[in-house]
């Protein structure tokens, strides 16, 4: 791996010459406002400035991949993000919402993240950046990192195309993981050296640790336990609005055979004597899940953004990690591995479907 | 409604592919083969037709047991549909299978020239899911 160690300063340098170089012909990066952190989009080099304040930031909003969704443009877009949004962005990729050649995808290492509102609420505590020390100290203060993170197994920056990993002190290793990282890295004006950022023995202990706390997390193993789990759902769909992997132009559940109304659902009532409105709650995420089983990469934009804080970790990034199991799937880990619903083997799964 | 377990005639219903299970379904007619009443079959040019979300309505508006099943894996008409079609059922399967929801819903492969093991696969799937019981989302608002 072809890369360079540089001091928390030089980072301004390294963005504003991938932009400078045309590596990218924009970038969308995490921003500073205050207490908190939010995403812009860039053009102009002199709009970055001290971006080691954010870019390590452990808060998520949205889900960076979400932004880019169906940009199906020639200009070059540099996404800046954290491993889970990287993963989202190779999935679009996959699933033709995003153009390969039109991506250069940055990944900041990551220790876990608060939602974004804790964090700007907490950002006194917290902090630019935290470790795994310091997330502990803090839930000992009652300021927890989101669900999602707890059961994350791939935080440290090993996938897209240039990762941003950061080192002991003030230090971040920035290295090229494709030849167009290399290359932009290049462009920008760093001379890259041979670097070691593979830390396996680091990564089986994030795994372990989130392997664990997901066997921690309570189960939705029956369909009382599913009904009760969904019972404050208003089915507004923001959880799929939020997801970048969930990218349907036109929504099965916006149409009048998903989101039934009027006459429609004067004559499902009739036929069931009486129906649930809004209607369709169930199908609804049972649906979803299915739809998002291969390429959810367990972000948790979903819990964040549901307005009444069903803690839908428990739910979509669980169930769907058993397929991506079966599959022997990891989404978002190569942009050239197939989605497991494009591909099959002659003799395979018959033990599923016992 | 209020049925009690094993003493209730279920609803079940079958999503099977025109060339093979649905032929099938003919020669066990013809053959004079008798099976329960229960299944009702829809049919579809292929197993690789069959949309998760069939099945999944199927269930939430009362069904008792849903069976997806089409020609052998190989055997395709369409040469390779029902590996495709593989592929979801099992992704299907597992989810359900978490939510324990997976004990209503089967798949089978059964060719044109197995009338006899298409009669045979419908009494027991009627047998089994007479054990399961009645669908309880049908006394449910859902």
């Amino acid at each position: 791996m072809k890369g360079t160690e540089l001091n928390y300063g030089d980072l301004e340098g390294v963005l504003k010459g991938l932009l400078e170089s045309k590596a990218v012909d924009c970038l969308i990066m995490p921003r500073r406002v205050g207490n908190s952190v939010s995403y812009m989009l860039v053009r102009d080099k002199d709009k970055i400035t001290a971006p080691e304040s954010a870019i390590f930031a452990p808060s998520f909003g949205v889900n960076a991949a979400n932004i880019v969704k169906g940009w199906l443009i020639d200009e070059k877009v540099g996404i800046v993000a954290k491993p889970c949004e990287t993963r989202a962005a190779i999935e679009l990729i996959k699933l033709t919402q995003l153009k390969e050649d039109s991506v250069l995808l940055i990944t900041v290492d990551c220790a876990g993240t608060y939602a974004n509102e804790v964090y700007a609420a907490n950002y006194a505590d917290i902090g630019d950046q935290v470790d795994s020390a310091k997330i502990k100290e803090l839930a000992g203060k009652g300021i927890s990192i989101r669900d999602a993170c707890t059961i994350c197994e791939n935080r440290l920056a090993d996938v897209g195309d240039i990762a941003i990993a950061q080192a002991n002190g003030e230090k971040a290793v920035v290295a090229g993981l494709t030849d167009k990282g290399v290359e932009a890295l290049t462009a920008a004006g760093l001379s890259l050296e041979d670097k070691d950022l593979e830390r396996e023995a680091e990564k089986e202990q994030i795994a372990a640790e989130a392997k664990a706390n997901l066997e921690a997390l309570p189960k939705i193993d029956s369909e009382a336990a599913l009904e009760e789990f969904l019972r404050d759902c208003i089915v507004c769909k923001n959880c799929r609005d939020v997801c970048p992997v969930c990218y349907c132009k036109d929504c099965f559940f916006d149409q009048p055979l998903g989101n039934p109304a009027g006459g429609d659902l004067l004559n499902l009532a009739e036929t069931r004597g009486a129906v649930a409105v809004p209607a369709n709650q169930l199908l609804y995420h049972l649906t979803r899940v299915y739809h998002v089983c291969t390429s959810c990469v367990a972000c948790g934009a979903c819990e964040d953004a549901c307005p009444k804080d069903i803690p839908l970790t428990r739910y979509y990034p669980v169930i769907t990690k058993k397929v991506q199991e079966i599959f022997e799937y990891v989404p978002g880990k190569d942009v050239k591995e197939p989605l497991p619903f494009t591909t099959y083997e002659d003799d395979e799964l018959e033990e599923c479907l016992k | 409604m209020g049925e009690e377990k094993g003493d209730f005639e279920p609803k079940i219903v079958g999503f099977t592919c025109n060339w093979c299970t649905y032929a099938g379904a003919d020669l066990a007619g013809t053959s004079r083969k008798k099976y329960p009443p229960n299944v009702r079959l829809i049919r579809m040019m292929c197993t690789a037709r069959f949309d998760p979300m069939f099945a999944l309505k199927a269930l939430l508006n009362g069904a008792d047991g849903v069976f997806i099943s089409g020609c052998h894996p190989g055997e395709c008409h369409y040469i390779k549909g029902n590996f495709y079609a593989r592929r979801r059922i099992a992704a299907m399967r597992t989810i359900l299978k978490q939510l324990g929801l997976d004990n209503r819903v089967k798949s089978y492969w059964i060719s044109a020239s197995e009338g006899d093991k298409f009669a045979t696969t419908m009494k027991n799937i009627t047998e089994e899911i007479k054990a399961v019981g009645p669908n309880p989302v049908r006394d449910e608002i859902l």
